[in-house]
C-alpha cells in the first residue's frame, strides 16, 4: 500500500502503522483540517473530504465531552456492518494532530489499538523540532510591510 | 473491579503451575472482557495479538478443508499462547515453557463451558 | 471411438479413482488421439501421483506429440518410484539417442538391458547405438526385423552423427550380425564414415520400441532404504512419503512466499490441493510472526491447531520457509508432533541438497 506524505518524518511511523496493523486508509492531519499524510485513498478529493471530516468530528466530540463529562472525547470508534473506524489524538512536540483509520477484518480495535501506541510514539520520536521565531529586525519588518502594503494595494 | 461470571474460571487456570495469566477475549475485537493476569503481562497485547492469531487460524483452517478451528497454541522459545473459541469469545492462556500444556488443555477445555453460557 | 476404448471410458467413468486410465491413455494413444491420451494420463497423475506407469504413459504421450524434454523428465520421475523400470530406461536412452548424445544413449540402453535382458527392441537399440560409436557389439544377439510402422507419420530424420573414427580414418565393426538400415554385411568389415551432410538413419524399429511396446509390470515398490531415501529426498512430491506411510496424514513444505517446495496433499476427490492449502495456511505463520514482535517470548517454534476433524502443526521451515502437517483428528498430539519434528528433519536435508 502508497504512503504519501507531505512531510517526510511522516512516512516511516505512517507506514510501519499501516503494515502492522493491516488497516484499509490512514489518515494524519492537523487540526485544522490540513492533510500531513495518507495511505490508502485513491483520490485527492477524497483526502480533502476525509480531513475535513475527521477535524470537525474531532472538535465536536472533544466539546461535546467537555459539556458531558468535563473533559473532551478523544478516542472515537465506530462499528460498521463491513468497516470500522478509529479516530484519536496523536500527540508530537511540534503540537497535537489527528490520526483516522479504516480497517475491516483483517485486522481489529485490539490491534489498532495497539499499534496506534507504537505509531503515536515514533511519531513523536520523528517530529522535528520547531523552529524558533526569528527575530523581527526593524529594517526587515519595515521593507515586508512595504512589500505587502504594495501587494494588498496594486502597487507591488 | 466487580466480578464477572468469568472470574472464577480465570483464577483457576492462572492458579495453574506455568500459567502467567488468562483472560476471556473477544475474538472480533481483540479486546479484554475479563482477565486475570501476573504483574508484568502485558494484557492488551496479548489479547489483540491471540484474538487475531486465532481468527486468522480459524479462517484459514476452514478455508483449506480442514474444518473449524477450535484450539490453538502458539509455542515459543519462552513461553507459548493458548487460545480456545467459543461463539464470539476466546479463552486466552499466557503460560511459560516449563507449563504442562496438556494440563492448561484440559482445563481450558472444561473451562468454555463458562463461555458458552 | 473403438469398442475397446469405449469400453474403457465407460470403466473409467464410473470409477475414476480407478487404474483403468492406464490402459485407455494407451489405447488412445495408439489412435493416434495424443490430446486426449494426455487429458486421461493427466487425470489418472491427479489421482495415483506416485504411479510408475502413470508417468511412463505420459511420456510415450510426449514423444508422440514430440515432446521430448518432457518425455526425459517423465521417465526421471518413473525411476524414481520404480528404479528397475526398464522401458524408462529404454525411453531415456531413446531420447539420448534423437539428442545426439549416445554415450548417455549407451549407458541407460545397457541399464535397460540388465534389467531386462530379455527385450528384443532394447537389444537392437543399444546395438544400434554401439554401432555408431564404433564399438564392439560381438556379444549381442542379432535384432529382429520389424516391419515399418504403416501409417504412422515419419519421424524426421535425425541430424548428422559422424561415426567414431579411428587413427587410420576407417572404422572397424567386428562380429557384426545385425541388419537394419545401418546394414553390415559381414564381420570384419570396414564401415566408411557416412559423406559429409548425410546422417545417420533412424532405424524404424528405435522409435517404435517405444509406439508399440506394452508398459512392463509395475515393479514392486522397494523398502527405504538409505539410498531409497536419498532417490526419494530428490523427488520434492515424495519428500516424506515414507515418513507418512499408511497413516491418514500428510506433510508440506513451503518457501518464504508460501509456494510448495515438497509434499504432496490430495483431497478425497484425488485432487492434488497442496498449493492451495500452503497458501491458505502460511498466513498463521505471518500472524504468528507479527505476534511475535510484541509478546516478548522468542521466536516462535510451533503452532497447533486443532478442529473436529483434523490437527494441524505448523513449524518453521529452513531458509524462512514453513513446515506444515496435517493428521486425522483422531492421531494423538503426541505422535502429531513428533511427525513434525521428523518432517522437519526431513525438510532440513531436503533444502540443503537443493541448496
Amino acid at each position: 500500500m502508497t504512503v504519501a506524505v507531505v512531510e517526510n518524518w511522516v512516512e516511516d511511523p505512517l507506514r510501519r502503522f499501516v503494515g502492522d496493523a493491516r488497516v484499509r486508509l490512514a489518515l494524519l492531519l492537523h487540526p485544522s483540517g490540513q492533510v500531513l499524510g495518507q495511505s490508502g485513498f485513491t483520490r485527492a478529493i477524497d483526502v480533502m473530504s476525509a480531513c475535513a471530516l475527521a477535524a470537525a468530528i474531532f472538535a465536536s466530540a472533544g466539546e461535546l465531552g467537555n459539556q458531558l463529562d468535563g473533559r473532551p472525547f478523544h478516542v472515537l470508534h465506530h462499528a460498521g456492518k463491513e468497516r470500522q473506524i478509529f479516530i484519536a489524538p496523536a500527540r508530537t512536540p511540534r503540537g497535537l494532530y489527528i490520526f483516522l483509520t479504516v480497517f475491516d477484518r483483517e485486522s481489529s480495535l485490539g490491534l489498532v489499538q495497539l499499534y496506534f501506541a507504537e505509531f503515536e510514539q515514533r511519531l513523536a520520536s520523528a517530529a522535528p523540532p520547531i523552529e524558533p521565531p526569528q527575530v523581527v529586525l526593524a529594517e526587515n519588518f519595515e521593507r515586508d510591510l512595504n512589500h505587502n502594503l504594495a501587494a494588498l494595494f496594486g502597487r507591488a | 473491579m466487580s466480578a464477572t461470571p468469568f472470574s472464577d474460571v480465570l483464577a483457576a487456570l492462572t492458579r495453574q503451575r506455568g500459567v502467567l495469566g488468562s483472560m476471556v477475549v473477544s475474538e472480533a475485537d481483540g479486546i479484554i472482557v475479563d482477565s486475570n493476569l501476573q504483574i508484568g503481562v502485558k494484557g492488551n497485547v496479548v489479547a489483540a495479538l491471540a484474538a487475531s492469531l486465532y481468527r486468522k487460524a480459524r479462517l484459514s483452517a476452514g478455508a483449506a478443508g480442514l474444518g473449524t478451528a477450535n484450539f490453538v497454541q502458539l509455542e515459543a522459545e519462552r513461553g507459548r499462547v493458548c487460545a480456545i473459541g467459543r461463539g464470539d469469545l476466546l479463552l486466552v492462556t499466557v503460560a511459560e515453557s516449563r507449563a504442562n500444556v496438556g494440563l492448561i488443555r484440559v482445563e481450558m477445555l472444561r473451562a468454555t463451558q463458562v463461555l458458552e453460557q | 471411438m473403438s469398442d475397446e476404448i469405449r469400453r474403457l471410458s465407460d470403466e473409467l467413468a464410473r470409477e475414476p479413482a480407478s487404474l483403468v486410465f492406464l490402459p485407455l491413455g494407451e489405447a488412445l494413444r495408439r489412435q493416434g488421439q495424443t490430446d486426449f491420451a494426455l487429458k486421461v494420463a493427466l487425470r489418472g497423475l491427479e489421482r495415483h501421483p506416485h504411479n510408475a506407469d502413470a508417468h511412463d504413459l505420459l511420456a510415450r504421450i510426449a514423444v508422440d506429440r514430440g515432446e521430448l524434454e518432457r518425455a526425459f523428465d517423465e521417465w526421471d520421475m518413473v525411476l524414481r518410484f520404480a528404479p528397475r523400470h526398464a522401458g524408462a530406461r529404454k525411453g531415456m536412452g531413446f531420447v539420448l539417442f534423437r539428442q545426439g548424445k549416445l554415450e548417455e544413449a549407451e549407458r541407460y540402453l545397457a541399464e535397460a538391458m540388465e534389467a531386462d535382458g530379455g527385450d528384443q527392441s532394447t537389444i537392437a537399440a543399444l546395438a544400434h547405438v554401439r554401432r555408431a560409436l564404433g564399438r564392439p557389439i560381438s556379444e549381442m544377439p542379432p535384432a529382429p526385423e520389424r516391419p515399418s510402422d504403416a501409417g504412422r507419420p515419419a519421424l524426421p530424420p535425425l541430424p548428422e552423427m559422424p561415426l567414431q573414427p579411428r587413427a587410420s580414418g576407417e572404422t572397424r565393426i567386428s562380429g557384426a550380425h545385425h541388419r537394419g538400415s545401418g546394414e553390415v554385411r559381414s564381420s570384419g568389415e570396414i564401415l566408411r564414415p557416412a559423406p559429409s551432410g548425410g546422417g545417420l538413419p533412424e532405424p524404424p524399429w528405435l522409435s517404435q520400441t517405444l509406439r508399440n511396446s506394452a508398459p512392463p509390470p509395475a515393479a514392486p515398490v522397494p523398502d527405504v532404504d538409505p539410498r531409497e531415501r536419498e532417490a526419494l529426498a530428490r523427488n520434492p512430491r515424495a519428500l516424506f512419503a515414507d515418513l507418512i506411510g499408511d497413516a491418514d496424514q500428510t506433510a508440506l513444505l513451503l518457501d518464504a512466499e508460501g509456494f510448495v517446495l515438497a509434499g504432496a496433499y490430495v483431497a478425497g476427490d484425488g485432487r492434488d490441493v497442496a498449493q492451495e492449502v500452503g497458501a491458505e495456511l502460511s498466513g498463521v505463520s505471518d500472524e504468528a510472526q507479527r505476534a511475535m514482535r510484541h509478546l516478548d517470548l522468542g521466536d516462535w517454534q510451533q503452532i497447533v491447531v486443532e478442529t473436529e476433524v483434523a490437527t494441524i502443526a505448523l513449524a518453521p521451515g529452513p531458509r524462512a520457509g514453513l513446515l506444515l502437517v496435517a493428521a486425522d483428528g483422531a492421531m494423538p498430539l503426541g505422535m502429531v508432533r513428533r511427525f513434525l519434528d521428523r518432517a522437519a528433519a526431513r525438510a532440513r536435508s531436503f533444502v540443503e541438497g537443493i541448496a
